[in-house]
């Protein structure tokens, strides 16, 4: 079992249950073993347009917390990865601004060393749990369902700082779905965004980026919409019909977790994958118990 | 020897247009001075489309210093970060970054700010999480909580008071 | 040994004396033991300064100049000449730098003058211990190898043939004539380029003093100016040169006919495993690519090879072998050419996902009347003229992600491409041009934009973020910097111009050679202003898109240019180089040969002792001095010319007293 600490942030905990509920009942399965520890804080991404330096503060001074426990990071969120990635290249590289980050940090008795590697979902299955394993585990494959994957934004750019996957053609959770026995298609809008940030001040706006991308998703005749990040999947899932009436047009896509998809793969119970708490036409989905 | 804005009559701030570049250097990102307009960056923009942003547009303000005119209108706070601008500038130039650093400004020069962010950044103060745990409904409309879900306790800061001083010092500190 | 040196001051105008106070220095300089004059002048580079230095050299019997100025980069060659005028060995001179390493780095005045004075000590010093050197002359072998058959190449061989060199053109591909031959018309004449190309390969392939080697790769290469070894290997053919008479049965029957992927269609076309890359080749010959016929991969082709069933010349053999050869010529020219960059990398402009998006050069093919569709311009899903194209500029170019450097010919290609299409599709064809700017601006470059101006074609300022492929046609955002307007193009087939780059073996190729290449990987010239065709390696030299991308005239120019710098060499009987060659004291050589590992040209031998043991020896003409032997010489038995350890030891000692 390969140990990880488990980093949750603040909208998957409080919000996102099924996200949180398919990845602890997935990982344990394919060899990853989740640390929990106490004391951890939002990473700050969200408030950038703040205060950047509250930012990188705070996502430094979760990195330092996690760091503590000797192991490599697991953050589920793409929004947190960034944050903490992000915070990584910079005081990684500069000196002066890690001593003067720690000096904050000293306050709760912190110190951010960069000892840890950060991982996601997506790479931390791809390449920690890697496929061969996924493909052992796989029970009831998924009858070459067609997917329609959505990577989002801060999963894969900017490319400078290193993510997880490639920012122009990722294709990891293609990869992975393969191996479940689906069908992942590529379509021209895949790497649009799902404005999840700008709930933040223009929700509306937000909602339109959701459905426009939701419509052409739908048009293309796919069967499923996977996402790997709770601020998507709660455009995507959660405010889907909000998102319809937006754009003034009827959507019933089925959106699943990239971990939800691989829990019914794997022959887990829908319940324990969190399922029921999907707002959108999942029911469509038929593969796996109940 | 002088340069005047007839458009929009609007000032040069060299000391402003200085400071963003200080502090796009201290985060190790690129100097908006080698963009050459080539508008590749809005082209591909999220946020153009729908809410009219022009990352090209922020720089070629930046480069003359026509800070000011960004700092007033709420066209700053369309962007959605989605880093398409700085992922394929031909320049390495970041129009997301520059526009942080706008916001930035606008917050600390104590003018009001848009949307949810005072009650975000309040959140955080208060408990360490943007929000507390929420209620959600089921496909079956039953309501569930967190603790219902057989999830461990949230994680959250351990002593509030201290994490709050700390942010409170850092919300002072300059880039 | 008392010398007689004199010390001349060069104030450089402003340059110098703005911060160096040059008359302190030359009161300074009279102090040092065994100066017994200073001059200054305003610049010593002119007439009046070296009327100067010869004057005083004969007035006060000098045995030793220092000259107090610029970077010996400047002006070293010339201030040896005046010397030799003044009688003395060029060699007995001693530049001080108080230019680049003095005035021009300090503000202080006090400061750069005190650093100028040390400066100037630790040049006497050295000047006391300078010999008299002389210039090895080489014996210089007439004749040039020419690599890379384009159309510099061909240029560059032409000259040197009419110039009555001997010359030996080696091309990598079973033809010569490179890109130009893949063109249909050139900019801004539009010329029809294989008309304008085939009488020059006609020349080539006639003309008594070039041996055309097609199909051979130059392998490694020996010696040094006037006296290059350079061995080349002829690949295989499978055909007997002699013998075929390009009739091109052969390929017509190869039982993989049209089944190959075309390199010279850029891929847009297929041809077979024997085969000849386009109807005007020179030489005429087929050849059969190993990598894909059946009979050499396999060892066996069905019930028996068809190409041999076909040929009436019996030219077939598959028995030939490859062939080393050794060339003896006293220069060579590089002419490798470029490649262009695959924007399967710039992945956001939908390359790899759609076959309707192609880059300039295969488009290039589509338009020329020999290419894979005879010339009807297609959409390669269809195989019908497409409605619709759209031109993207600058893809791969000018950015700091992929090629930092601009292509130079991208603006006025596509142009020409454009107007090519024009003519052929009618005016109804919608033709879009995306672009970052237009850079037309050659002789008639201007006029040719202009044209197209007027010729109903959709301008757009601004680059493309992404190409998105549809169902039925492929869509651009734009926005268009001249409106201010965000534009959305709906279009059949889009055209990317891209970056150009150095090929792919240019590294492996620029090591075996010993020339360097700049960042760009393109091979680098000696000054980009003044020697743009040599190289750092005195008797390599380099012409067209090799040393960076360039349009036909340009690299015809360049050729030429390249040919007359061969020529500097090739048309005396003795070349003179530098003396600062290294040199062995035999009395303190164990014969530990470190220095024979050390040294990249092979010049230093052992050489057996009448007393048994054994000691290292220079030869000195294939010495460069680079002193790489000095360094790792744990005796201090090599020593190199003008740099001896006790001269350079006297110039430390001088500037640290």
């Amino acid at each position: 079992m390969t140990k990880v600490v488990f980093y949750p942030g603040c909208v998957m905990p409080t919000e996102q249950y099924a996200y949180e509920m398919s990845i602890r009942e997935v990982m344990p399965k394919v060899g990853i073993e989740l640390v929990d520890v106490k004391g951890f804080s939002c990473c700050g991404t969200p408030l950038k347009s703040v205060n950047q330096m509250v930012t990188l503060t705070l996502s430094a001074r979760n990195l330092a917390l996690a760091e503590q426990e000797g192991h490599d990071i697991f953050a589920p969120c793409s929004i947190c990865h960034l944050g903490l990635s992000e915070a990584k290249h910079v005081l990684d590289d500069d000196r002066s601004m890690k001593e003067r980050i720690n000096t904050f940090l000293a306050d709760e008795n912190l110190e951010y060393k960069g000892t840890s590697k950060l991982y996601h979902t997506v790479d931390l299955l791809h390449d920690v749990v890697t496929v061969d394993a996924i493909i052992k585990a796989v029970k009831t494959p998924l009858k070459d369902m067609k997917i329609a994957t959505h990577y989002g934004c801060h999963l894969i750019r900017p490319s400078e700082i290193g993510r997880p996957d490639d920012a122009e053609n990722p294709q990891k959770m293609e990869t992975i779905l393969k191996a479940l026995g689906g069908q992942p298609v590529y379509y021209p809008e895949k790497l649009d965004c799902c404005g999840g940030l700008l709930t933040a001040n223009l929700p509306e706006s937000a909602l339109t980026k959701t459905g426009q991308k939701l419509q052409r998703v739908q048009e293309q005749g796919f069967d499923v919409f996977v996402d790997a990040c709770p601020w998507c999947h709660r455009q995507f899932d959660a405010k889907q019909q909000q998102a319809a009436k937006t754009v003034g047009g009827e959507i019933a896509m089925p959106v699943l977790y990239l971990t939800q998809l691989l829990g019914i793969a794997m022959g887990i119970k829908k319940e324990k994958l969190g399922v029921q708490l999907n707002q959108s036409p999942v029911e469509k989905i038929q593969v796996g118990g109940t | 020897m002088s340069i005047v804005d007839l458009t929009s009559m609007g000032e040069q701030q060299k000391d402003l247009k200085k400071e963003i570049h200080e502090r796009l250097e201290k985060l190790k990102d690129e100097s908006a001075e080698y963009c050459y307009q080539c508008a590749k960056c809005t082209s591909g923009c999220e946020a153009h489309k729908l809410l009219e942003l022009e990352p090209h547009e922020i720089i070629a303000l930046l480069k003359r210093g026509l800070i000011d005119e960004m700092i007033n209108s709420d066209i700053i706070w369309t962007c959605m970060s989605c880093f398409k601008c700085r992922e394929r500038c031909p320049q390495k130039v970041a129009p997301v970054e520059v526009l942080f650093a706008l916001k930035n400004m606008v917050v600390a020069s104590g003018k009001q700010i848009p949307g949810n962010y005072t009650a975000w950044l309040q959140s955080v103060l208060t408990i360490g999480l943007l929000q507390d745990v929420k209620e959600v409904t089921t496909k079956d409309n039953k309501t569930v909580k967190r603790a219902d879900l057989g999830l461990p306790e949230l994680s959250k800061p351990v002593d509030p008071s201290k994490f709050q001083m700390m942010l409170s010092k850092i919300a002072v500190e300059k880039v | 040994m008392a010398k007689k040196i004199g010390v001349f001051i060069c104030y450089c105008g402003e340059n110098i004396a703005s911060k160096v106070d040059v008359k302190e220095l030359a009161t300074y300089a009279e102090t040092l033991d065994d100066v017994v004059v200073s001059q200054t002048y305003k610049y010593m580079c002119s007439e009046g300064g070296a009327t100067l230095i010869k004057e005083t050299i004969k007035k006060h019997q000098l045995d030793g100049v220092v000259i107090a100025s610029c970077s010996p980069r400047m002006h070293e060659q010339t201030f040896r000449g005046v010397v030799q005028e003044g009688g003395l060995n060029p060699f007995t001179l001693e530049i001080a730098n108080i230019r680049e390493h003095c005035s021009w780095i300090h503000d202080d005045k006090k400061v750069a003058t005190e650093k100028a004075k040390k400066i100037v000590a630790g040049a006497v010093a050295k000047a006391r211990l300078l010999e008299s050197l002389e210039t090895p002359k080489i014996q210089v072998k007439p004749g040039a190898v020419v690599i890379g058959g384009g159309i510099a190449g061909i240029q560059a061989s032409l000259d040197l043939a009419e110039a009555g060199q001997q010359v030996y053109l080696v091309e990598k591909s079973p033809t010569i004539g490179g890109r130009m031959a893949q063109l249909d018309k050139t900019f801004p004449t539009l010329d029809c380029s294989g008309c304008i190309l085939t009488p020059k390969m006609k020349d080539v392939a006639n003309h008594p003093n070039i041996k055309l080697l097609t199909y051979a790769e130059v392998t490694g290469i020996e010696g040094t100016v006037g006296n290059y070894t350079v061995k080349v290997k002829k690949k295989a053919r499978y055909v007997d040169f002699e013998t075929c008479k390009g009739c091109g049965d052969c390929a017509v029957a190869c039982r993989l006919h049209d089944r190959i992927t075309s390199e010279f269609d850029m891929g847009m076309g297929k041809r077979s495993a024997i085969y000849l890359p386009f109807p005007q080749a020179v030489p005429p010959k087929y050849t059969i690519d190993k990598d894909t016929c059946l009979m050499l991969t396999r060892g066996k082709c069905g019930t028996g090879p068809l190409c041999v069933e076909a040929c009436p010349e019996n030219a077939i053999d598959f028995k030939q072998q490859d062939e080393e050869i050794s060339l003896e010529v006293g220069a060579l020219i590089v002419a490798t050419g470029y490649d262009v960059l695959d924007p399967t990398q710039l992945y956001e402009y939908g390359y790899a996902e759609s076959q309707d998006v192609i880059t300039s050069m295969e488009m290039e093919r589509l338009i020329n009347s020999s290419g894979p569709t005879d010339g009807k311009i297609v959409q390669p899903s269809t195989g019908e003229n497409p409605k619709s194209v759209t031109y993207i500029l600058c893809v791969g170019s000018r950015d700091q992600t992929e090629c930092s450097w601009c292509c130079r010919i991208g603006c006025m290609s596509a142009l020409k491409q454009i107007y090519l299409i024009k003519e052929k599709l009618g005016d109804d064809i919608e033709i879009n041009i995306c672009y970052t700017d237009i850079r037309s601006f050659g002789k008639g470059y201007e006029e040719f934009y202009r044209n197209i101006r007027g010729m109903n074609v959709n301008f757009f300022r601004g680059r493309p973020s992404e190409v998105r492929p549809g169902e039925k046609q492929l869509t651009i955002d734009i926005y268009d910097t001249t409106t201010s307007k965000l534009f959305e193009i709906s279009t059949d087939l889009v055209v990317l111009v891209p970056a150009l780059v150095p090929r792919d073996d240019a590294d492996a190729f620029a090591k075996m050679l010993r020339i360097s290449q700049s960042a760009d990987r393109f091979l680098l010239e000696a000054h980009p202003k003044l020697r743009p065709m040599d190289t750092f390696t005195t008797g390599i030299f380099i012409a067209g898109s090799c040393q960076g991308p360039k349009d036909i005239q340009d690299s015809v120019s360049h050729a030429s240019g390249a040919a007359a710098r061969a020529l500097n060499i090739l048309s005396k009987k003795e070349y003179e180089t530098e003396p600062f060659i290294s040199v062995v004291e035999e009395d303190l050589c164990s014969g530990c040969s470190t220095c024979i590992a050390a040294c990249p040209y092979d010049a230093i031998s052992l050489v057996e002792q009448k007393e048994g043991n054994a000691v290292a020896r220079v030869d000195e003409t294939l010495c460069m001095g680079c002193g790489a032997c000095v360094v790792v010489c744990p005796s201090g038995a090599m020593q190199q010319k003008g740099f001896k350890d006790k001269q350079l030891r006297a110039i430390i000692n001088a500037c640290v007293e």
